[in-house]
Order: structure tokens, then C-alpha cells, then sequence
């Protein structure tokens, strides 16, 4: 808490510096809702180039993993584990690039949490496994479902890959065991399914037509939602938690894919890259917040701002990048690089929440609660 | 305020005066500008503190655990919460054993201050039945819904963000109105309208004993220096360090303390923990000193200022719930209704200064949350904007702060 005083001491003087220097420097734009940038090509370039192919692209992974999880429980042995642990890792690294538009049907369904509540509860996993009765519909069973629930069936039941089959093949409840895995693997790729239909049939049309410069205008909604996912789920959920910084010790057991382990470091990449993709407007650059920006030359202490934040999406990337793939390791060897690499993403959420949402003339639309 | 206030301590001045010449003969020696407060809230006699309120701590402690107690499914029941809220000494209600040693307990204090109260039996039985009935109705009505997903009509589950709620038909969780309601129905109503009040600091001889020095039986205080430090156990009872709170305000609770923390956060009232906590501390020396008036002047600067918190935290709540809705997000407004519901309760608790009545009287108050759960056929399901704007108008307009002003964090 005393960690976000700071911090917004910080964002206030970082919007009073702004604000004196858009004053008198030429070249500076006010910030305006009402200029003349094409949104509606912007919204278009998200839901055509970026976000329709993201889903898509994830729905064929999150089919083929609920494939290899039928094989698996099916025929339970360790090639076939082995096999589907790797289609499980290909689909939760995919998973990073839609995460962030927690936007319509997603949002409707809880999409993101769904899928990625972490840390996973073992022993909620357990309960229903053993008496058979759950229903992962309910909000209290997020952190009992979705990739980290996976991680847990296929990478945490035991210390050997043969210790983790026993329990497929000779344990009691064996038959429980594959319900519930194949129940987890359906889930994720229904749920993918909904939201890809959804965009597919109706939404993205409504999505691109709706470019008013207000609070439920797509744009700003969406801007919403990639900030409050870098914030949250990224910097917070992958680097920031479990490295202690909202806490008195570091907590190592709330890692991204916490089982599997040495997966950590890849999922931050991907999401980071993720970001950067979204932020530039895809691989082929076409309209997005960064020629946005451009478009409205928005400038910060002398440099263009779009800039500023690729730059700072690359020393994040680059610092992520020195750490072990490994999160637990990392923060049990050298967790100061765990912190320094939480400082270059909180210094992007400060560029995009602050500096780019006030240049777009954007409302911040969430508040941090007040945890009770 | 000014103008009312003169009168009153000129009024007090000559009661003083009158007192103290009766008794030794000497001229008025205390004038208000000598109570000097110390720099943290710390007084001593003969070298130790006489600084008290463990029963004021005991409660909050009480109250945080039956609070917990309201989602514990696999564990409480009607008889378990209500044991602990109406606990009697060395009944094994609690996980702490101080607690359940203790003879103290939370429901005989709600809705029990000398001047709210003490003549109005009937009012203060109606407001515990409310308390009861919030730990009856969550056995009787969540309980058996915990794991079904909420809808209009349907008790159960709701998604808020990554946390789950459990609510009632209409969409109120009931922990949070017992929460917010217990923070104005026993700590507001203690701090306000008992120990701060005349009638409990000046009742018996406590001016002689203490005009005198005389402590308490086996203590170290004076009656009046014990009160007045009653009222400030139930904001400051969980504090790391109650001598200097303000530096963890917010954190040591989850009653008043933490909310005017949180109100504290808002630019528009950012001194308000300054002005409570200092307000506290120049009151407790001038019972040191001696000096009613300004004992008296500090007790209606923390009563407007506690009203206030009560106040600008509802709307704030409220006016958070309201933006949920305008983005089609109805049930993510429902945890924040349930506080605003708790706290628009405890308006009935706050004390207008210069008066023996609340900012709204409870009448009014059970007119707005009725507005609040009978907007439409399904209470939070149907809530409108306009009528949270209107219950946050209705409010504000009792107070010398805007809407506007309560809800945003600028």
C-alpha cells in the first residue's frame, strides 16, 4: 500500500511535468477525444490483423490439446502424457496473445479468468475429484480450472511422470481423475470456441462500429483492457506477486505455471511480446496507439512518445530475458532481478496508463479496490 | 458553527468559573490556548501510562472474527455466529482464547450509547434484531445457495473480478451491511454519542476526581482520562503504534480505522485523519489540564469529522456502483452497493455538531437503503443510476461536501 503512495506520488509529478511542458513547447497537441484519427481503422486493424487471428489461431491449439488429453485418457501412459504436456505448453504460451482483450463475449464469460487463475487450489482440485461434484461455472472455481489446473493434473500429481500416470491408471479413483482432466481441457477449448463465434458472428462488426470517443466507445474500452492486463495479470500477476513486491516476503508458490516450472520466464515473454505487438499495431504495423500518437505527435520531455514505449518494451523484454526460465529458481537465487525486471514494466504502465491514456483523452476506468 | 460554538464555550467558561471558585476560591488559572497536546498520544501519571482500552480492542477483534465467520460454510451455523456475537464470558466461541475469557461482547454495545440510546430502548432492541438478522439471513438464505450461481430472485454466487461474492435474492451480501453497518451501529455510536459524550465524561463526580487526580481503584486513570480513551480504542484499538496511529491508518482494521484511511487517500479530504487523530489528542490534555471547553470543542470536531468519513465513503461506494452499471456490468456493482448499503445504515449513528441528533435520522436513512432495494422487482438486479444519484444527492445535501467531491479519489 505504502508502495502504491508512492507511486501515484510519482504518476502526479510525472502529469505535472507533462502538463508544464505541453505549456509552451510547439509541436505539442492538447490532448483531445475529438481529433480527426481514423479509430474506426483502428478498430478494424485490431479485430482484422490482431485480435480475430489471435483467437483463431488459439481455438485450433486449445482443440488440439483437448485432442491430446482424450489420447490421454484414453490410453494413459507416459509417451502419451509426455505428448500431451507439450501441446499443453504450446497452447498456454498461445494463450498470452488474447489474453489481454478481455472484451464482449470474453469479458461476459470471464474468459481470462477461466483460463489463467493462478495460483491453482490442489486441494480444491482434489475435493472435486473425490466427490465428483463441481461445476466450473461457479466464480469460486476459477482457481480450479484452466491452464494452471492443467499444470497441476499433468506436472504436479507426482514426482516422476510414471508417479503422475499411476494416478490415470491404478490409483482408486483413477476414472475420477480422467474426468476431471478431460473435463479442464473441454472447458478451455469451449470456452475459445464462444468467444471465436462470437467475433465471428456479429461482434466484430459491432465492435469496429462503435468509434465514439466515450467511455463505452470501443476504443476506450479496449485501451482499458490491454492497460489493466499489463498492470494486473502481467506485471503484477507474473513478476510483481510472487517476487513480493505487494507483500512482506516473496512468494515463489504463486509463479505462472508453478508445477512445470521451467515454462515462467517464456510465458512473460510472449505476453510482453504480446503487448508490443498489440501496441504497434501487429507484425505489419497498421493502425494502432502507436501511430496514434504519431498522428497527434504527442511528445514527452523532448522525444516522441510512441517511441518511449517501444523502447521501454524492449528493455523490459531484454531484462526478462537474463532471468531463469525458471521463476522459482530465480527468485530463490537472485530475486533482485525479478524486482528490477517489475520496475521496467511498472515504468510502461506509467508511460501507457499516464502519458498515452491522457494523450488519447482517455479515462482510467478501473480504481484499485480496497481488497475486502 | 462559529457562531453557535461562542456562545457555548463563553456559556462553559462562566460554568467553570463558577465551579472552581465555589471550590477553592481562586480565579480561572486555565485559559483554552495553555492545553498544549503532546506530540503523540501518549500520557503519563507517576511515570506510567494511564492510557487504557483493551475492551475497545477486544471488540474490534470480536467483530473481525465473526466476520469471517459469515463465508466459513463448512463451519458456522445460525448458533455459532450468533454465540459469538452475543458471546458470554469463557463460552468457546472464538479461535483466541482472550477473546473467549473475556466478559465483554460486541451485541449488547450495538446501538447502546448514553445519548442515542439510553431512553430509547425500543430503537436500540430494533437495530441488534437487524444485526441478527443479517448472520440469520445469511445461514438461512446464502448458505444453502453457496454453490449456485446468483439471478434475479436467486441467493447464491456472483464473479467480482477475480473474487467471489455470495449475495441474497436481491443481490446484497449480507456480511458487508453487517460489516459497514457494525461500523457505524457499535464504533461510531460509542466514539459519538458515549464516551465523547457530557453526559458519560462529566457523570458522577468525574470532573472532581479528576480536577483532583483522583485514579481509579487499581488504576492508573481517572474515570473522565478513561473514557475519553474508550473513544479512542474503537478507531485506534488495532493500531501498531496507538500512540502515533496515523501512520498505519487504514491498515489496522477493517472498521473505521480502515475507512478513514480510504477517505484520507482523497485529495478533497486529506487531512482528515490529521484532524481526528489531533483532535483526539489536544481533547485527552485538556482533561489533563482540566479544561472542559476545549475538551468539549475537540469531542464536535471529531463527531463532524467521523460523520463525514461515513458519509463520503457511502457516496463514494454508491457512485463506484453507479459507473459499474453505466457499463452494463450490473452484478460488479454489487459488492460495492453491499458497503454503500452498510454504510448509508450507519448515517443513523453520526452527530451533527452542536446537537443530540444524527446528519440523518434513522427514518430517513431506512427510507434510502429501502430506495436502494426496491428500485424495481429484484433490488441490486434493478438498481438504476438515477436512483443511486439520488440517494447520493440526498446524502451530500446534508453535508458540506458534493457528490462530486466524495466520488472520486482526486
Amino acid at each position: 500500500m505504502k508502495y502504491w503512495k508512492l507511486l501515484s506520488v510519482f504518476a502526479i509529478l510525472l502529469v505535472i511535468f507533462a502538463c508544464t511542458s505541453e505549456d509552451g513547447g510547439p509541436g505539442d497537441n492538447p490532448p483531445t477525444g475529438n481529433d480527426s484519427f481514423d479509430r474506426g481503422a483502428m478498430l478494424a486493424n485490431w479485430a482484422d490483423n490482431i485480435i480475430v487471428p489471435s483467437f483463431t489461431s488459439f481455438e485450433s491449439d486449445a482443440g488440439t490439446l483437448k485432442n491430446a488429453t482424450n489420447l490421454f485418457v484414453d490410453a494413459p501412459s507416459v509417451q502419451n502424457l509426455q505428448q500431451l504436456r507439450l501441446l499443453w505448453e504450446k497452447s498456454y504460451v498461445n494463450f498470452q496473445n488474447v489474453a489481454m482483450f478481455d472484451i464482449g463475449k470474453a469479458e461476459e464469460i470471464r474468459f481470462r479468468d477461466r483460463l489463467n487463475i493462478y495460483p491453482t487450489s490442489a486441494s480444491k482440485i482434489e475435493g472435486f475429484i473425490a466427490n465428483g461434484n463441481y461445476n466450473l461455472e461457479l466464480p469460486s472455481t476459477i482457481d480450479a480450472q484452466g491452464f494452471p489446473a492443467l499444470d497441476y493434473m499433468i506436472n504436479g500429481l507426482g514426482a516422476t511422470d510414471t508417479e503422475i500416470v499411476d494416478y490415470y491408471t491404478i490409483n482408486a479413483n483413477a476414472s475420477a481423475y480422467k474426468e476431471y482432466l478431460k473435463t479442464l481441457s473441454e472447458t478451455i477449448a469451449q470456452l475459445t470456441t464462444n468467444v471465436l463465434e462470437d467475433w465471428n458472428n456479429g461482434y466484430r462488426d459491432a465492435f469496429v462500429a462503435n468509434i465514439s470517443s466515450s467511455a463505452s466507445g470501443s476504443v476506450d474500452k479496449l485501451a482499458n483492457d490491454y492497460i489493466f492486463y499489463f498492470e494486473k495479470s502481467l506485471r503484477a500477476g507474473k513478476v510483481g506477486i510472487p517476487a513480493g513486491v505487494f507483500s512482506n516476503e516473496v512468494l515463489p508458490q504463486k509463479v505462472e505455471a508453478f508445477y512445470k516450472k521451467d515454462i515462467s520466464e517464456k510465458l512473460l515473454l510472449e505476453s510482453i511480446n504480446a503487448c508490443k505487438r498489440f501496441f504497434n499495431g501487429g507484425n505489419n504495423g497498421g493502425e494502432s496507439f502507436k501511430t496514434y500518437l504519431d498522428f497527434l505527435n504527442t511528445i514527452k520531455n523532448g522525444a516522441d512518445l510512441a517511441t518511449i514505449i517501444n523502447t521501454q518494451f524492449d528493455v523490459a523484454l531484454s531484462k526478462a530475458n537474463t532471468l531463469n526460465a525458471d521463476f522459482t529458481q530465480q527468485i530463490a537465487t537472485d530475486n533482485f532481478q525479478m524486482l528490477e525486471t517489475y520496475n521496467e514494466l511498472q515504468r510502461n504502465v506509467i508511460l501507457l496508463k499516464v502519458d498515452m491514456l491522457q494523450a488519447l483523452d482517455i479515462n482510467v476506468d478501473y480504481v484499485d479496490t480496497d481488497g475486502d | 458553527m462559529t457562531k453557535i460554538l461562542l456562545p457555548t464555550l463563553i456559556l462553559g467558561s462562566l460554568f467553570f468559573a463558577s465551579c472552581t471558585s465555589d471550590e477553592d476560591n481562586n480565579p480561572i488559572t486555565v485559559d483554552p490556548v495553555d492545553v498544549n497536546a503532546p506530540a503523540t498520544y501518549t500520557f503519563e501519571r507517576d511515570g506510567s501510562s494511564t492510557v487504557s482500552f483493551d475492551g475497545q480492542t477486544t471488540r474490534i477483534l470480536m467483530a473481525t472474527e465473526i466476520l469471517s465467520k459469515f463465508t466459513d460454510f463448512d463451519n458456522s451455523t445460525e448458533v455459532s455466529i450468533q454465540n459469538m456475537f452475543a458471546h458470554v464470558e469463557g463460552a468457546n466461541d472464538f479461535s483466541n482464547a482472550d477473546l473467549n475469557a473475556s466478559n465483554k461482547n460486541v451485541r449488547s454495545k450495538v446501538a447502546a450509547s448514553q445519548d442515542y440510546f439510553s431512553t430509547n430502548a425500543t430503537g436500540s432492541a430494533q437495530i441488534k434484531t437487524t444485526f441478527d438478522g443479517f448472520i440469520s439471513s445469511q445461514i438461512n438464505e446464502v448458505f444453502p445457495n453457496r454453490n449456485t450461481v446468483a439471478e434475479p430472485g436467486v441467493a447464491g454466487q456472483i464473479a467480482d473480478g477475480t473474487k467471489t461474492r455470495y449475495v441474497n435474492t436481491k443481490g446484497l451480501e449480507y456480511n458487508q451491511a453487517f460489516a459497514k453497518g457494525l461500523l457505524g451501529a457499535l464504533m461510531t455510536d460509542q466514539v459519538l454519542n458515549n464516551y465523547l459524550s457530557e453526559a458519560v465524561l462529566d457523570e458522577a463526580d468525574n470532573r472532581e476526581t479528576n480536577n483532583n487526580d483522583v485514579p481509579e481503584v487499581n488504576a492508573n486513570f481517572t474515570t473522565m482520562e478513561h473514557k475519553w480513551d474508550e473513544a479512542y480504542g474503537y478507531v485506534y484499538g488495532l493500531s501498531a503504534n496507538a500512540a502515533t496511529p496515523n501512520v498505519t491508518i487504514g491498515e489496522d482494521d477493517k472498521f473505521l480505522n480502515e475507512y478513514i484511511g480510504r477517505v484520507n487517500e482523497d485529495a478533497d479530504f486529506n487531512t482528515i485523519a490529521k484532524d481526528i487523530f489531533e483532535a483526539f489528542k489536544l481533547g485527552r490534555a485538556a482533561i489533563v489540564a482540566n479544561n472542559y471547553e476545549v475538551r468539549d470543542a475537540q469531542a464536535e470536531i471529531i463527531r463532524a469529522k467521523i460523520s463525514e468519513v461515513i458519509a463520503i465513503r457511502g457516496i463514494y461506494y454508491l457512485q463506484q456502483a453507479k459507473a459499474k452499471i453505466e457499463d452494463g456490468n450490473q452484478t460488479e456493482a454489487f459488492h460495492a452497493l453491499s458497503e454503500a448499503y452498510g454504510f448509508v445504515y450507519s448515517l443513523q449513528f453520526t452527530r451533527k455538531p452542536t446537537t443530540n441528533s444524527p446528519y440523518l435520522s434513522g427514518t430517513e436513512v431506512n427510507n434510502l437503503t429501502s430506495q436502494l432495494l426496491n428500485d424495481g422487482a429484484n433490488g441490486f438486479w434493478t438498481l438504476t443510476p438515477a436512483t443511486i444519484d439520488a440517494v447520493s444527492e440526498s446524502i451530500a445535501a446534508k453535508f458540506s461536501f458534493t457528490v462530486v467531491q466524495a466520488a472520486s479519489l482526486d
